[in-house]
């Protein structure tokens, strides 16, 4: 500013239009050194470390913006450089500027410095000034901070750590974590821990560690501010006050100096034990204020003394005590309550069970307790709350115990149970607690007929519950009179009243016996109203299975019922009950129903009795039944298993357990286990299993085989008997008459030279013609004089005659010549089954023969070769007789190409002139015919074996051809 | 020297017994300090070797003190050791406690208990050898200058706790080391009267 005002004097001198711009100049400058704002002056720096506020005070002018930077000092690192407004505290004159730092305060040493601001013009900046931290040499300790911290849940906290000179900075650690460490000076350490969660009692350690092993730390406590709830206040003595309340969030800070401070009406709390608060007056309005190191929050109540009334407990309880109640009384303990209109519970309780009696009236102090039973502790306790205007409960007094005076006990609940032989059981029920009304000493049981007057009565000791009776044994009873029983209980107070049973034996059984119904670990039994009964009902149970004094047990129905449910603890699992209903039991019990089933039904305790036995190629298995005790549920059925290998393979479900019989069919010889199951609605038992051994079975063999040939038999005889009674049918059939040769024309007029006599030395070959005749041999007439092979072929001479040839049929009539040649129809009567022949010797084939099959004659077109020997029999040809079977021949190519041919066979007329009479003759000349033939012959004809193989190829074909040429025959 | 000798003999063949019990008393509480100690560090995340130096200050053990002056000495570091261990405890509760007791705490209840009974027998040992009436602990040097900050004093805690470790070690050590020398003693003495009878 003297500088400002020197240059302005000097430019006084200059002329005007220098004046000119001088003025403008200074005019200028004038403005500007009006607007350059002062440097802030004498800086002050205090701190808050507890909440690591930097306070910046300084005188600034007038001023009130202004630029801050903070710096880390010994990095000369900025942490803050910002532009502020701070207003001027008009008693000090100081501008004043709090900033929080992230970090501890003590961490290290922060340096500041100010200038001033107005608009876009600064002053310079202030002189550093600076707050030292603890990380200065002469503060040459290990250290952490900040120490013993709380906070709330969920803030960020950094902690830093500055070490010993010298000494090298190793980790931090949180718990076991190691933290991220960021370096501020030379010596101090920081790191955050973010969005922090509650801690325990003692806090959480922040540890700090050097290389040898040195290590400071911190603890730090996170939790949240008090949070009561539920206030209220009350009154027991009329006159003070109670408060109470709830905390509804765990602060989680309970340790030390860090617990919530509670006060009501700022009167401080001991809530060590609970959160209750006693005030000596009752004031009608009050505030609670919690407080913690996080925060406070307050709640208020008010209430009239009259509407808060939680009476305190009755004291100095006592009691007079009668057989059937008793009076319990007791004492307040402030007269105040005298006045109080109360409602009180007296609660008793006996064997563990608990009764609930409610009395009211102004300053309550004694009841009296009905309902009670004789002979009976009961515990009784109090508690009372004002009947106006109930507010709560009171505490329950201390309990107090008595005992109820004896008295004589109930009537006993008696039954019994008549056998057949009139003996029988006098049974009753133990006494409960509540009925013996003292302790029972003994029973008297008497048997007595209401038309005599004697009467036999047995003492029977304490403990004891049923006797036997035996109505025969007493004379005086009679046989058909009737007898009751009385049972009466003595105790010390004397003789019950009498119960009375009738004795009589019930043997009627019901038709139908119906099953309970068993749910909920309960027994239901359902029956109809029977209008005409006014009488109670009795429902017996009993063992199934007993038969002799048994042991019953009842339940009493009142009238007018019509079911009854019984607690499933009074039967057994697996056991079959009956269950009957009387009606009257104590004058003249009446069967009306009865039931029969099981609680729980089991598998069965034993198997089946099992038996198994073959029979022919089946195996059968039968079993007995389970015996009732066994069974231990409804048999529903059996399963039949048969065993193979280690499995049991399901054979039959049989679906009743009245089947108790199985067939196995169809089984192979061997050795077979069978198991056979029974099983109830529980399951299958463990089985009964029986093994057999099915042997090969010969006696069925023989006997199939003795039937088969006795078949055979029976039919073989029925096939003669037919053939006996149709044998004009068969012999048409099969041998049908053959009608004579007709000669046309002139039988004296011979047009060629006819040879009448048959050659007394004809052959017949048989001819292989395999293409035509199926390789089916032809027979060949063999010429009869030995000489004759004795100049042409070889021939066995061992035998007289080779060939023997007649027909078997012996028909006067001429023979028709047949369609086609000889040696066809020698083959056709050959294949006709109906042709015997006979060999009684054995010609070889080379050597009787003459006909040998050739290869290439095989063929369809060559027909069977007939060799013609001089002074042999020759085939005459006949066009006549040919043209008469014109129709055949069409229908046979193999005729036709014979036909054809010139050596076909020709029908002499002659022949048959000569040969009527003569049987062995014609006959060696008839096989031509194609009738059906026997043929004789004294020697074997072996054929080759080329021959011989294809002889067997040949019956079918040649039965066929037979066939074809019996249908031929037939024809007109 | 022979008379007190033979006293001392005397007296160890006296409390035998009584030195033998002391031991498994020790023994039990070398268990329960080192579960104890377990507790802590876990509780406290610290680690293993968080602690150094020494609370107790008796003097350093010799093979010169005799059996009177080793009873002395582990007499006077368990009282200061107990001393030690129900101010952490007030301590603790005052600054630490609070809320449900766990097993920590009742960890603390018992080695401090088992503690009392040590120090107990060994007093009555001490009685038995010297005759001399009640000891009082030098809590010299004990006096807590009081931890300043919360951090100190759980490390505080845990030294305290590793002193009742120690010294249950070290009466371990010494009750089993007076039971060997008496057995010594009796077996010398033995032959001492065998060789006499030879003798005549």
């Amino acid at each position: 500013m003297p500088k400002l005002i020197f240059q302005h004097t000097l430019k006084l001198n200059c002329s005007f239009p220098w004046l000119i711009c001088v003025l403008v100049n200074l005019l200028a400058l004038n403005t500007h050194a009006q607007t350059i704002p002062t440097v802030p002056k004498q800086v002050s720096l205090s701190a808050d470390l507890s909440v690591k506020e930097l306070t910046i005070s300084w005188f600034g002018g007038a001023a009130s913006t202004f630029d801050l930077i903070i710096l880390r000092t010994e990095f000369n690192t900025s942490v803050f450089y910002d532009t502020i407004s701070a207003t001027m505290n008009q008693a000090s004159g100081r501008h004043e500027w709090k900033w929080t730092s992230a970090e501890p305060l003590e961490c290290t040493s922060l340096s500041v410095r100010i200038r001033s601001r107005d608009g876009l013009a600064t002053s310079e900046w202030s002189k550093m000034d600076t707050f030292p931290g603890r990380d200065l040499p002469s503060n040459n300790t290990l250290q952490m901070y900040p120490h013993d911290r709380v906070v709330e849940v969920g803030s960020n906290m950094t902690f830093c750590c500055i070490v010993k000179e010298g000494k090298t900075f190793k980790e931090m650690l949180y718990g076991n974590t190691v933290m991220n460490v960021t370096r501020l000076s030379r010596r101090s350490y920081a790191t955050t821990l973010v969005n922090v969660e509650p801690t325990g009692v003692s806090g959480s350690n922040i540890v700090c560690r050097l290389e040898d092993l040195s290590l400071d730390g911190a603890v730090m406590f996170v939790g949240y501010p008090p949070l009561p709830s539920d206030f209220v206040c009350e009154t027991q003595d009329l006159k003070s006050a109670e408060c109470h309340w709830k905390e509804a969030r765990d602060s989680h800070l309970t340790g030390g100096r860090r617990r919530t401070r509670y006060s009501v009406n700022s009167r401080n709390c001991n809530v060590d034990l609970q959160l209750t608060c006693r005030l000596p007056l009752w004031d009608g309005n009050w505030t609670l204020m919690a407080e913690n190191s996080l925060g406070h929050y307050s709640l208020s109540d008010s209430a009239e003394l009259i509407h808060r009334v939680r009476p305190v407990a009755p004291v100095n309880l006592s009691s007079v005590v009668n057989a059937w109640n008793a009076t319990v009384m007791w004492q307040w303990t402030y007269e105040s309550y005298f006045t109080l209109d109360l409602n009180c519970q007296v609660e008793s309780t006996n064997h563990e069970s608990k009764t609930l009696h409610v009395f009211s009236g102004v300053g309550l102090r004694s009841v009296k307790l009905s309902g009670l039973h004789p002979d009976q502790a009961y515990t009784v306790r109090v508690r009372c709350g004002h009947q106006k205007y109930f507010w709560k409960w009171g505490n329950w007094s201390q309990t107090f115990s008595f005992k109820t005076q004896t008295d004589v006990t109930d009537p006993p609940d008696v039954w019994m149970w008549m056998n057949k032989d009139r003996t029988g059981l006098v049974v009753w029920k133990p006494l409960g607690y509540q009925q013996s009304h003292g302790r029972v000493t003994g029973f008297e049981v008497t048997l007595w007929n209401p038309e005599d007057v004697e009467q036999h009565t047995q003492i029977l000791p304490p403990n004891t519950y049923s006797v036997r009776v035996n109505l025969t044994e007493m004379a005086s009873l009679g046989v058909n009179k009737k007898v009751f029983a009385t049972v009466v209980v003595k105790n010390i107070k004397g003789a019950s009243p009498p119960s009375r049973v009738p004795l009589r034996f019930i043997d009627e059984q019901p038709l139908v016996l119906s099953k309970p119904v068993f749910t909920n670990n309960r027994l239901f039994l359902f029956w109809q109203q029977n209008a005409t009964n006014t009488c109670n009902y009795l429902v017996e149970w009993l063992d199934t299975s007993c038969e002799h004094d048994c042991p019953v047990k009842w339940i009493r129905v009142a009238a007018g019922s019509t079911n009854v449910s019984i607690e499933s603890e009074n039967f057994k699992p697996g056991v079959r009950y009956n269950f009957s209903l009387y009606s009257c039991p104590s004058d003249s019990p009446q069967l009306i129903t009865r039931w029969q089933g099981y609680t729980q039904e089991l598998v069965p305790s034993r198997s089946v009795p099992l038996s198994v036995k073959s029979q022919d190629s089946k195996v059968v298995i039968t079993w007995g039944e389970i015996p009732l005790s066994d069974r231990r549920g409804f048999v529903l059925g059996y399963n039949v298993y048969i065993s193979n290998g280690s499995e049991l393979a399901l054979l039959a479900n049989l679906s009743s357990s009245e089947m108790r019989r199985y067939v196995v069919k169809g089984l192979s010889v061997g050795n077979y286990k069978f198991t056979v199951k029974s099983y109830t609605s529980a399951g299958e038992d463990t089985g009964s299993t029986a093994s057999i051994t099915l042997e090969p079975f010969t006696d069925a063999l023989i006997l199939e085989m003795l039937g088969a040939l006795g078949t055979i038999t029976i039919l073989l005889i029925i096939v003669t008997f037919i053939c006996y009674k149709k044998r004009n049918w068969v012999k048409k059939a099969f041998y049908p008459d053959i009608p004579e040769p007709k000669l046309p024309g002139d039988w004296s007029r011979l047009q060629g030279p006819l040879d009448v006599r048959p050659s007394p030395h004809s052959m017949v070959h048989i001819v292989e013609k395999p293409e035509r005749d199926f390789n089916k041999e032809t027979l060949v007439v063999i010429p009869e004089e030995e000489e004759y092979f004795e100049k042409d072929e070889p021939v066995d001479t061992d035998e007289p005659m080779s060939l023997r040839y007649y027909n078997q049929v012996v028909d006067d009539r001429p023979i028709r010549p047949r369609f086609p040649d000889s040696s066809a129809s020698s083959a056709s009567s050959l294949d006709s089954g109906h042709t015997d022949v006979t060999y009684t010797g054995i010609q070889t084939s080379g050597s009787s023969l003459v006909f040998q099959p050739d290869p290439q004659g095989s063929s369809e077109e060559q027909p069977p070769e007939v060799v013609l020997y001089d002074g042999g029999y020759k085939p005459q040809m006949h066009p006549k007789v040919l043209s008469d079977d014109v129709v055949l021949k069409s229908s046979n190519p193999f005729q036709e190409s014979e036909a054809a041919s010139s050596v076909g066979y020709k029908p002499q007329c002659s022949w048959h002139l000569d040969s009527p009479t003569d049987t062995a003759e014609t006959s060696s000349l008839a096989p031509s015919l194609g009738s059906p033939t026997s043929v004789t012959s004294t020697q074997f004809l072996l054929p080759d074996g080329d021959g011989d193989e294809k002889n067997k190829q040949q019956p079918s074909s040649a039965a066929a051809t037979w066939f074809s040429n019996l249908l031929l025959s037939s024809k007109p | 020297m022979a008379d007190r000798r033979t006293r001392s003999m005397k007296n160890s063949n006296l409390s035998r017994t009584a030195v033998n019990r002391a031991s498994m008393i020790a023994l039990q509480l070398q268990g329960e300090s080192s579960k104890l100690l377990e507790l802590y560090r876990q509780k406290e995340s610290f680690p293993a070797d968080a602690t150094d130096g020494r609370l107790v200050l008796v003097p350093p053990p010799s093979s010169q003190l005799d059996t009177r002056d080793k009873l002395w000495r582990l007499h006077s570091a368990l009282l200061q050791t107990q001393s030690l261990l129900e101010r952490a405890i007030t301590k603790e509760e005052e600054e630490l406690g609070g809320g449900i007791k766990g097993e920590y705490e009742n960890q603390r209840k018992t080695v401090k208990g088992r503690l009392s009974f040590l120090l107990l027998t060994t007093g009555n040992l001490l009685k038995a050898v010297d005759g001399a009436a009640s000891l009082t602990p030098s809590l010299e040097g004990l006096e807590l200058d009081g931890p300043a900050t919360l951090f100190q004093l759980k490390l505080w805690l845990l030294q305290v706790f590793s002193e009742v470790h120690h010294w249950s070690k070290a009466a371990v050590t010494t009750l089993q080391e007076l039971l060997t020398n008496a057995a010594d003693e009796r077996s010398s003495t033995t032959r001492v009267r065998s060789t006499r009878s030879a003798r005549r």
